[in-house]
């Protein structure tokens, strides 16, 4: 089979769980109690607003209702709400009215910056604990890096954070533990917030700070923030380059929270993977060439070892952005958990479809993607 | 009929028999101790995982503040002790307490003689009132006017009567002066027997963890989620075991259209990222007050348990022949007419005979003796169709059938029916018997669907898929070992090949999976309650504690501390736990 | 020996569908067994040889029922197999499987395991059943003191036994061995070569006895079925097999045997290329088409079904490679004077 092939054929697989995921999020949006209606017009549904030909009284809560077709039958409220996802509209926010792909188009990019980032401390971390591990298998550093790694994975991961929040974050009056080492005021990294908290910004914040055509990721944003708009931002960021630091310290925490968790079971994956590798043939073929250990563990074990560890890429991402949602909501970063979290608490079911569906999409595609990656390097993959 | 001592032997070689079996089992668990032990960091996980379960049996013991139920299955209260907010571990603020001294003697409640008494507590239920203790003190710090507030008085204005410490002996000064007319402020220490423990040394027995905002005891807190966490993460991981196996092994097992379907739905409850999925099972959960079953579903499982059993039984013995060679490979009952004929006498019988039998129709209230024999009714006309079935249409013989069925009972010798299928059997029947008591049309399972159940079920959601396919692996690969095609070869029936052969040598990793599991249901469950779509507030939960002590985390860290220690230590045994068992179950470690 | 034959197989086909993901409908098959007509006498061994792949496990499978048949019939004392109830063809026909270790539950003790025929068919129980068990494993050649323990206790040739012992315990007509030595030692597989010898004169058993190895085959067989590619391309005596073998890959067989002599080691080269896949199985004659023989075209016209050389020899009538009916072609001389 050739490469395209498999790779439409394996976009064709996606489309019945897309599917199955919008009617998954249709249904629970359906279940969720609350009135969508009501909550629109709040204490106001009473109020008569018009008349219907018989000379009816219209109340709020009935004009909003034949709107938002709520009385159509759920089977035609599906067709709509495909029809509708289809062709770019997600709904809108019911508190504010604002769209919800628009909500999303702003939080997404937060969240993947953070699982980006995350993942760049989590696999570094990981592989390299994972080899040494490996190497020195029943030695100390192996016992104790194993159960790091175990400790890791079982951290409440808000906990963690908080933690980090705590000792890089704060004072020494509080206990951090910066102040005295690096001389530096109130903890290493900022403890809130995506930005400087000199300024709060609700939701209109990122459009505040960075052009309406930005890309919505705050990194590539702040770089490229253009002379006037700097102009009208706090007078401590006099070039984008400070606006820039600033921004990636910010992630600096979260990243590391997300990131440290997630490399306890790289670390275990890396190790048995190596191990497993370590007593193959051509390892040994290679020690009796006479090659240095280092060359043989690296260059000829690590090679084949990294390839189940990349597979498991897709799935990293996922459980990155399942994270990041208590990761964000301990920062106080206003991304999609944040978001989907805000959504729920506040019955906004517009919202938890388009954040859940987003997320899905995300992750369906990462591992489209890794699969593709992995059959176009590994010779051993046959496309089927 | 054989009289009982004919059956001697039969039921010494059976008892027998069982022993051996029993010998066998304790001497893998011995075997599997051996392995175990190899690690020490898996014995710290044993360790762990039971010395948190003992704090949670023993709460009660332990703990020294308790909640009061307030008519929930799950969710404690806890009365708000306005005394001491915030106060670190150890600190004197754990024992302090201001209270107001009325000094007008023209006051109706003024007196002399003023009794040092906490603050307004809540009895077991809201209802009863409110009551207040007797304090104990031990050192009276400052007294201060109330009006001007906050000035600082001579303390030879109150002294402690020397033969009671909990009463005050106001001074004629005190209230001789108009000038302290509005009463005054003491604050003092006292013995907090409520927050102290007789296991800590002297002048560190006092709120050991410090207190919360509310004022309740973090530590007493703590080992109360210890109960909470561990209900959690066991009653989930035992239920999605359960649909698990379930449904994986039924996928696995019959293959083709069945194990498609469930497959693309698991890929469905994969694509979403497991927080964000219990997230939303979680909100659409909201409205459910209580979990309620209608009658006829509720009697479904058993009725169709004893239907399966029995007509397995009948099958092996009434019908001389079985089913023919083609049919039984061209796939069991799932396929084609047997699987319309099942149907049909599903919805039929299971469905709606029972719905009259059970629930009140024509005004009539049915006894206990009507509903079983309805059931009963339900269950013989279930097998005779699977019976008339083989008989008429697969063309199977029925000669001799009753002398074939009546001679299959062995009364002679109980040890043989002492194995799961009869265990079930029991169980359909006693789940049935209890049932047909019930008034009303539906059957109450969870009375007060609280937030904690919602989220138990929502993990529950989330969780099943992940072991479906799991199980489904496992039994797709015992399948296809030889010794499955050998016990056909004999002539077994399928639910034999599938709990003898395919099951026992498929559950090793599930055990695994399990345990591993229950670590991480009380990791998600405590994300949900950190993100407040958990526990209600107030309870002991850890995750919802630390989500509490988030206002007031760099002024007093102590409140986030120890509920995320408790949870990390918990996880972190059960992990270890998991490793251990990974390495005993280990084909590679045996022997 | 009766007139009737026990089992006749007429035109046997089993086709494995090959699926192409979920939504393509089938596209192609695997002819794991194309074609295959073959009658076995009551009371005989018929050895069905060929290399791994070739079909001769499947063969055994559906003559047992044990997998569906794609088409034609399989007949057992006169009445057509799917016909007969599946308890009755359990009692009739049994297995013994190639792995003795994977055919046995490692959970369950050997009585358990030598006992569930009987369980299953409510024939026996408790300590009747014990007595049974006794009597078969002794019959093997083991003692009734091994009911109790477990399979990975035993050794390969003792599973054997075992599984033996299982196949025996429902008193059947038939035993399919379907490799039943080649997971074993050398040393002991003469053992339980022997045992089943003793076995078969003993109760009047008719084995089918699927092997790769010619060598053991023939030491069993009195009949030899060569398999190649799903189809039989020559059936004989096994003596007349090996001093008179007509097809090119019934020669490669024999030829491929280690001889002991180093001085008559066969001048035959080794076959080259590689078993074509069943997916999409060359027409004609499959083994001509792997030699590249030119007279392989013509093949690909011809009736290629068995015929009857000399009494009881059929072979397959290909041109490329049967010497079609030529008795005087030259052989090697260590083929001829054994």
């Amino acid at each position: 089979m050739k490469l395209h092939e498999f790779v439409v054929r394996r976009l064709l697989l996606l489309i019945p769980v897309m599917i199955g995921v919008a009617v998954f999020t249709f249904a629970v949006a359906q279940i969720i109690p609350g009135d969508p209606a009501a909550l629109q017009c709040g204490d106001k549904c009473g109020l008569i607003v018009g008349y219907t030909e018989e000379g009816e009284p219209i109340t709020a809560h009935q004009a909003n209702r034949e709107r938002l077709k709520l009385d159509d039958p759920v089977s035609i409220q599906f067709e709509r709400y495909i029809t509708d996802l289809v062709n770019g509209d997600w709904g809108e926010s019911q508190k504010n009215g604002r769209p919800v792909l628009d909500i999303i188009k702003t939080s997404a990019p937060v969240t993947l910056e953070m699982a980006f980032f995350s993942l760049m401390i989590a696999y570094p971390l990981g592989i390299f604990l994972g080899i040494i591990s490996a190497v020195r298998q029943d030695r100390m550093f192996d016992h104790v890096s194993r159960f790091f790694a175990i400790a890791f994975v079982s951290l409440p991961i808000f906990w963690f954070a908080m933690l980090l929040q705590l000792y890089f974050a704060t004072g020494p009056e509080v206990g951090g533990i910066c102040d005295p080492i690096f001389g530096t005021e109130g903890g290493c990294f900022p403890i809130f917030d995506r930005h400087d908290q000199s300024y709060t910004y609700p939701i209109e914040g990122y459009h505040w700070f960075y052009p309406e055509a930005g890309t919505g990721f705050h990194l590539v944003d702040s770089w490229f923030v253009t002379d006037a708009k700097l102009a009208e931002l706090p007078s401590e960021f006099d070039t984008n380059r400070e606006l820039f630091m600033d921004t990636l310290t910010h992630l600096v925490l979260p990243c590391s929270a997300l990131g440290i968790a997630s490399s306890g079971s790289l670390l275990r994956y890396m190790r048995a993977s190596l191990l497993e590798v370590l007593h193959e043939d051509y390892v040994r073929t290679a020690r009796a060439k006479g090659l240095s250990e280092f060359r043989v563990v690296v260059v000829h074990a690590c090679r084949n070892a990294m390839v189940p560890i990349v597979t498991i890429l897709g799935f990293s991402i996922g459980g990155a952005i399942g994270g990041a949602v208590l990761t964000e909501s301990v920062f106080g970063i206003h991304g999609m958990g944040t978001v989907a979290v805000l959504g729920i608490l506040q019955l906004e079911y517009q919202i938890v479809m388009g954040v859940t569906l987003l997320t899905s999409v995300i992750f369906l595609l990462s591992n489209l993607i890794v699969d593709i990656a992995y059959a176009i390097v590994d010779p051993r993959v046959r496309l089927e | 009929m054989r009289e009982w001592e004919e059956g001697r032997k039969d039921r010494e070689e059976s008892r027998k028999r069982l022993l051996e079996s029993l010998a066998m089992s304790i001497g893998n668990i011995g075997r599997g101790w051996k392995i175990y032990r190899r690690s020490l960091l898996a014995v710290l996980g044993l360790v762990m995982v039971l010395s948190v379960s003992l704090v949670a049996i023993f709460a009660d013991e332990i703990a020294v503040q308790h909640p009061y139920r307030n008519l929930t299955d799950t969710e404690d209260k806890w009365s708000n002790n306005p005394d001491q907010q915030e106060s670190p571990p150890f600190s004197e603020e754990c024992s302090l307490r201001a209270q107001k001294i009325t000094t007008n003697p023209n006051s109706p409640l003024f007196s002399e003689t003023v009794v040092a008494e906490s603050g307004n507590k809540v009895r077991e239920s809201i209802a009863l009132g409110y009551y207040t203790d007797v304090l104990s003190v031990t050192e009276i710090i400052k007294i201060e006017s109330i009006s001007p507030p906050g000035y600082d008085q001579d303390m030879s204005l109150i002294t402690v009567d020397p033969n009671n410490s909990s009463i005050f002996v106001l001074s004629p000064e005190l209230y001789g002066n108009s000038s302290y007319y509005a009463g005054v402020w003491i604050t003092y220490l006292y013995e907090n027997d409520e927050m102290s423990h007789w296991w800590m040394p002297e002048g560190y027995d006092t709120c050991i963890f410090g207190t919360n905002k509310e004022g309740h005891d973090v530590f007493s807190k703590v080992v109360y989620g210890a109960r909470v966490s561990l209900t959690i993460g066991i009653t989930v991981a035992t239920l999605t075991v359960t649909i698990g196996t379930i449904v994986g092994s039924i996928s696995g097992y019959y293959g083709g259209r069945v194990d498609e379907v469930i497959m693309r739905i698991c890929d469905v409850f994969f694509a979403i990222p497991g927080l964000i999925l219990a997230m939303a099972f979680v909100a659409a959960m909201r409205s459910v007050s209580s979990l309620t079953l209608p009658v006829w579903l509720g009697v479904l499982l058993p009725v169709l348990m004893l239907a399966y059993f029995l007509n397995a039984h009948l099958s092996t013995t009434i019908l001389s022949g079985d089913n023919k060679v083609s049919d039984q490979a061209m796939g069991m009952l799932m396929k084609n007419r047997s699987l319309l004929v099942s149907v049909l006498a599903f919805l039929f019988f299971v469905g709606w005979l029972p719905a009259i039998a059970w629930s009140d129709f024509f005004g009539v209230s049915h006894s206990r003796g009507w509903r079983l024999t309805s059931s009963l009714v339900v269950i013989a006309l279930l097998a005779a169709i699977i019976l008339a079935d083989r008989k008429f249409v697969q063309k199977n013989s029925m000669d001799g059938a009753l002398e074939r069925l009546s001679s299959s009972f062995d009364w002679t010798n109980p040890w043989r029916y002492l194995n799961f299928r009869t265990v079930v059997v029991f169980l359909s029947m006693a789940i049935l018997f209890k049932l047909s008591g019930n008034e009303g049309s539906e059957i109450i399972l969870i009375k007060d669907f609280d937030k904690l159940w919602q989220v138990q079920f929502a993990l529950i959601f989330t969780g099943w898929p992940g072991y479906a396919r799991l199980i489904r692996g496992q039994v797709l690969y015992v399948k296809e070992m030889a010794f499955v095609e050998a016990a056909k070869s004999v002539g077994a029936p399928p639910s034999r090949i599938m709990f003898r052969h395919i099951l026992p040598n498929a559950w090793a990793p599930l055990l695994v999976a399990f345990t591993l599991d229950i670590g991480g249901t009380i990791l998600s469950a405590s994300g949900l309650s950190f993100l407040g779509l958990g526990a209600a507030p107030y309870t002991a939960e850890w995750g919802l504690m630390i989500s509490e002590s988030r206002v007031a985390f760099q002024r007093a860290p102590h409140m986030m501390l120890y509920p995320g220690l408790a949870i990390a230590i918990t996880v972190l045994g059960f992990n270890l736990l998991g490793d251990g068992i990974r390495d005993v179950v280990d084909p590679k470690n045996r022997r | 020996m009766s007139e009737k034959p026990l089992i006749e197989i007429r035109g046997m086909r089993k086709w494995f569908p090959i699926k192409e993901g979920m939504l393509s409908s089938v596209r192609s098959y695997v002819r794991a067994v194309d074609g295959v007509d073959l009658v076995i006498n009551r009371g005989e061994t018929l050895g069905v040889v060929g290399e791994s792949g070739c079909g001769k496990t499947t063969l055994g499978r559906v003559l047992m029922g044990l997998i569906p048949i794609t088409d034609g019939s399989v007949t057992y004392s006169g009445s057509d197999i799917r016909d007969i109830p599946n308890k009755e063809i359990r009692r009739k026909m049994q297995i013994v499987f190639q792995d003795p270790g994977g055919s046995m539950n490692p959970r369950i003790s050997v009585r358990s395991i030598v006992g569930e025929p009987l369980q299953v068919n409510g024939i026996s129980e408790g300590v009747e059943l014990t007595r049974k068990v006794e009597e078969l494993l002794e019959s093997v050649g083991l003692k009734a003191e091994h009911m109790t323990r477990f399979p990975h206790e035993f050794s390969g040739g003792q599973k054997q036994r075992i599984a033996l012992a299982r196949a025996l315990s429902l008193d059947p007509e038939f035993i399919l061995l379907d490799e039943p030595t080649s997971a074993l030692d050398v040393s002991v597989q003469a053992q339980v070569l022997n045992l089943l010898e003793q076995i078969q004169k003993e109760r009047g058993l008719t084995f089918v006895f699927i092997s790769h190895d010619l060598a053991v085959v023939r030491h069993i067989s009195d009949r030899i079925a060569v398999m190649y590619l799903g189809k039989i391309v020559e059936l004989a005596d096994s003596d007349e097999i090996y001093r008179n073998p007509l097809h090119a890959y019934t020669k490669a067989l024999i030829s491929a045997i280690p001889s002991p002599d180093p001085d008559a080691r066969s001048d035959q080269p080794p076959v080259e290329g590689d078993v074509p896949s069943p997916v999409d199985p060359p027409p004609g004659c499959a083994f001509g088409h792997r030699l590249q023989h030119p007279d392989w075209e013509k093949s690909t016209k011809m009736d290629l079904s068995l015929k009857e050389v000399s009494p009881g020899h059929w072979v397959q009538p290909c041109p490329c490679c049967t010497d079609e009916f030529d008795e005087d072609r030259d052989l090697p001389d260590w083929v001829r004077g054994e």
